[in-house]
């Protein structure tokens, strides 16, 4: 009887969210079938105006994953995404568990922190061309400790590293900022119970804090994920994916193969490849909450 | 169960959405910048002046502090015709909008609208409106882009209607030839011209004991050598290698040249004397002659080296001419001379420009062809050259520069040895290559051979299936 009530409900629900999912099947939804299917033909500068492309099946991938110039950039969008997660996370928890603190000049000083969060990126990416200029502000500074910094964004060993910085200098309060919103919905109740139990710092921390934030962690790690897999203008602003692609990411190298070079299909590959990776994080994270939701 | 599948489903619809915004610009999504109509006069963005070929892109012009005139917005019952350009620098933008306003109102069957739309903005537009249409009437475009856009379906056929007019045999054939596809047909006419020379700080050069400028890649060298100053933070030369067309365009000239006699050609990247130039240039980085920051510059950053005195020779640009006496302000004299890539004497260079065309689906191609005409009359050409610093594309428009006389007669000269990019469709793709082997040399002491024989690997088939015109 529940069940059919229930499943009633559900059923005058429907209409509701229909106008939502026609919403999103249109704009959404099309597009991404439409690039799918781009990504399996041939369309090119020399056949897109006359229409005559033809589907050529798994080629565009087998060129994609047979290309080095594919599977550096490959790599760099890996590297840059965990590198990126990982400081921005870790330095984002500690500021988030420092200001979340109640001491004089706390509000004042996270506002100025979330001020880099608040910049444009295109500006950030301007910012960061003059930062690590190779006598920028950053090798100036070294230079008066006596060290001779790198040239950042002309040495392909340390251009990715340079973005990396500028990243995680947008993205540590945007870190800290969801996390101390998470720290908020943990009661303080446990806490002082577990004070008075002898609970050291340290065990509240890894005992009550990391699990009660479990999903606010997972929610922030999951959304960083996917912003930082597909960045953009920043490695376009600050380095155009050179030199030699050594900062070229997934995003920049489709747009530059269907933009620059009009190799629409390939370009399509590449953002199918970007898609399947994310749908991937996505659908992990989605079962952890849902097994998540069984368990409570 | 129900509810969890659709949850999955709702979810996974998100990502999709998500990922669609950080990548699907690649084929499908478009970008409102390109209705921001604003007649701007600011300097180019990094964004365009990362792409900006050979304009005059990213530095203001002398006449910087000259306000850009509204376009008139009545159109008193004319046709109204729609113009994209992505002009940038004031005296472009100024001019163009006056040229418009002109032809307004010297007739009244049509009304010009000219429409600013930042360069990497307008070439996204084009490629979208390929397939969906939307196109303004008549387009600017870069001349090594044309013959892609023409391949794309941008441009219309104008060969009737322009085929026969008796003053296209005054337009230089090089040029001409970027609006044309491979089987001759005509799609709009060049505008305006330019070429590369080698900028000179006199002083520098003086003060290390070298009276003349380079007429030899021997002697340019020496000069750079020679005028490289470590403890002043004064390299010797200043150019452009980044990896858009804008570091092919400043490149070229260093893989084309004659050594020993022998011109090198793009036709075979094979040949050893294609290797010299770019080999010297990796030397210049190694040695400190040369900031390895050249990778990341732009033509209007390497411009600014030379006339903040930071680099005592520059690849530089005609339509620097329009500001270069008072960007350096007369803190040191300069020369301007041809670029010296090669044997004695010799000299080779790259030619860049505009073209017009007329977009498809035009909605009155005729009324267009008649201003084009117009505009690129002789009268008009001499003076649109004189106004924004460019060299014209017809050999009787004869512009009275007022400025830099001395400067713009070499660049004149240096166009007898300047190499045309393409026309090609695939020009970007081996472009990219270009760029990608002379980074290769300059960022990793790779050999020009080595680096240009991996180029070839890719160019090859390329031109194999459809040569580069002969030049």
């Amino acid at each position: 009887m529940k069940t059919q009530i229930r499943s009633r409900k559900d059923r005058e629900c429907y209409p509701f969210i229909l106008p939502a999912f026609i919403y999103l099947l249109v704009v959404v939804g099309y597009p991404i079938v439409y690039n799918f299917v781009l990504s399996f033909k041939n369309t090119n500068v020399k056949n897109l105006a006359s229409g005559s492309s033809v589907f050529i099946g798994f080629q565009n991938y087998k060129e994609l994953f047979t290309d080095p110039t594919f599977l550096l950039i490959l790599r760099n969008t890996f590297i840059f995404t965990i590198a990126c997660l990982a400081f921005q996370f870790t330095i984002g928890f500690l500021f988030a568990l420092f200001f979340y603190k109640k001491f004089t000049f706390a509000g004042p000083i996270r506002g100025m922190i979330l001020v880099s969060y608040m910049i444009p990126m295109s500006v950030t990416g301007l910012l960061g061309q003059n930062i690590f200029l190779n006598t920028g502000l950053i090798n100036d500074l070294l230079s008066r400790i006596g060290i001779t910094g790198p040239e950042w964004l002309t040495q392909t060993s340390t251009a990715l590293i340079g973005v990396i910085i500028m990243n995680n200098w947008v993205g540590i309060p945007f870190n800290m900022l969801l996390l101390i919103s998470g720290l908020s919905n943990v009661p303080q109740e446990v806490y002082e119970s577990s004070s008075i139990d002898g609970a050291t710092k340290v065990q509240q921390f890894f005992q009550i804090t990391l699990p009660l934030m479990k999903d606010a962690i997972f929610a922030v790690l999951m959304l960083g994920f996917i912003y930082t897999f597909r960045a953009f203008d920043l490695m376009y602003i600050m380095t155009a994916g050179g030199p030699l692609n050594s900062t070229d990411v997934l995003a920049t190298y489709s747009y530059t193969l269907s933009f620059t070079q009009y190799q629409f299909s390939k370009g399509s590959a590449v953002a199918v490849v970007l898609f399947l990776c994310l749908l991937i994080v996505g659908l992990f994270y989605l079962r952890l909450i849902v097994k998540g939701e069984e368990d409570t | 169960m129900k509810r969890k599948v659709l949850s999955i489903v709702m979810a996974g619809i998100m990502i999709l959405g998500l990922g669609a915004c950080g990548s699907s610009s690649s084929t499908t999504s478009t970008s409102s910048a390109a209705a921001s109509t604003a007649q701007s006069t600011s300097s180019a963005s990094a964004a365009s002046s990362a792409s900006a070929a050979d304009t005059s892109a990213a530095e203001s012009t002398a006449s910087s502090s000259t306000s850009i005139p509204a376009v008139d917005p009545n159109t008193n019952g004319a046709e109204e015709i729609t113009l994209w350009h992505y002009f940038d620098s004031s005296a472009d933008a100024k001019a163009i909008v006056e040229k418009c306003n002109e032809y307004n109102k010297l007739q009244s069957k049509v009304h010009i609208t000219p429409t600013y739309v930042s360069r990497t903005e307008l070439m996204n537009q084009y490629t979208i409106g390929a397939v969906s249409g939307e196109l303004p009437d008549i387009g600017m475009v870069d001349s090594p882009d044309m013959e892609s856009y023409i391949s794309l379906g941008v441009f219309e056929d104008v060969t009737d209607e322009l085929g026969s007019w008796d003053e296209l045999s005054n337009f230089y054939a090089g040029p001409l030839s970027s609006c044309k596809d491979a089987s001759g047909k005509l799609y709009g006419l060049p505008q305006n011209s330019n070429c590369l020379c080698l900028a000179v700080n006199m002083d520098l050069l003086n003060k290390a004991g070298i009276t003349d400028v380079p007429k030899s890649m021997d002697d340019f060298k020496k000069a750079v050598e020679a005028t490289t100053d470590s403890a002043n933070s004064v390299f010797g030369y200043a150019m452009c290698a980044i990896s858009t067309e804008e570091g092919t365009f400043q490149l070229l000239p260093w893989i084309v040249a004659t050594h020993d006699g022998t011109k090198s050609s793009l036709s075979d990247l094979t040949n050893a004397n294609c290797d010299p130039g770019l080999d010297m240039l990796g030397s210049f980085v190694k040695n400190g002659n040369m900031s390895s920051e050249c990778v990341n510059w732009t033509q209007a950053d390497a411009y600014n080296q030379f006339c903040a005195g930071k680099a005592a020779l520059a690849e530089v640009g005609t339509w620097h001419m329009a500001t270069m006496s008072k960007d350096v302000n007369g803190t040191f004299n300069y020369k301007i001379c041809l670029l010296p890539t090669g044997d004695s004497g010799t000299s080779s260079s790259t030619i860049g420009g505009e073209n017009f065309g007329i977009c498809t689906g035009c909605k009155d191609k005729a009324a267009c062809v008649e201003f084009l005409k117009w505009f690129m009359s002789a009268d008009q050409e001499a003076k649109w050259a004189v106004l924004a610093g460019k060299l014209p594309v017809r050999s009787d428009a004869k512009p009275e520069y007022t400025y830099e006389q001395d400067a713009f007669a070499t660049f004149q000269d240096e166009m007898n040895y300047a190499l045309a990019r393409g026309p090609h469709a695939q020009w970007p793709t081996i472009s990219e290559q270009l760029y990608t082997a002379a980074q290769k040399v300059l960022l990793q002491g790779t050999s020009a051979s080595d680096a240009l024989a991996a180029a070839w690997t890719v160019i090859s088939p390329i031109l194999q299936e459809s040569p580069l015109p002969q030049q």
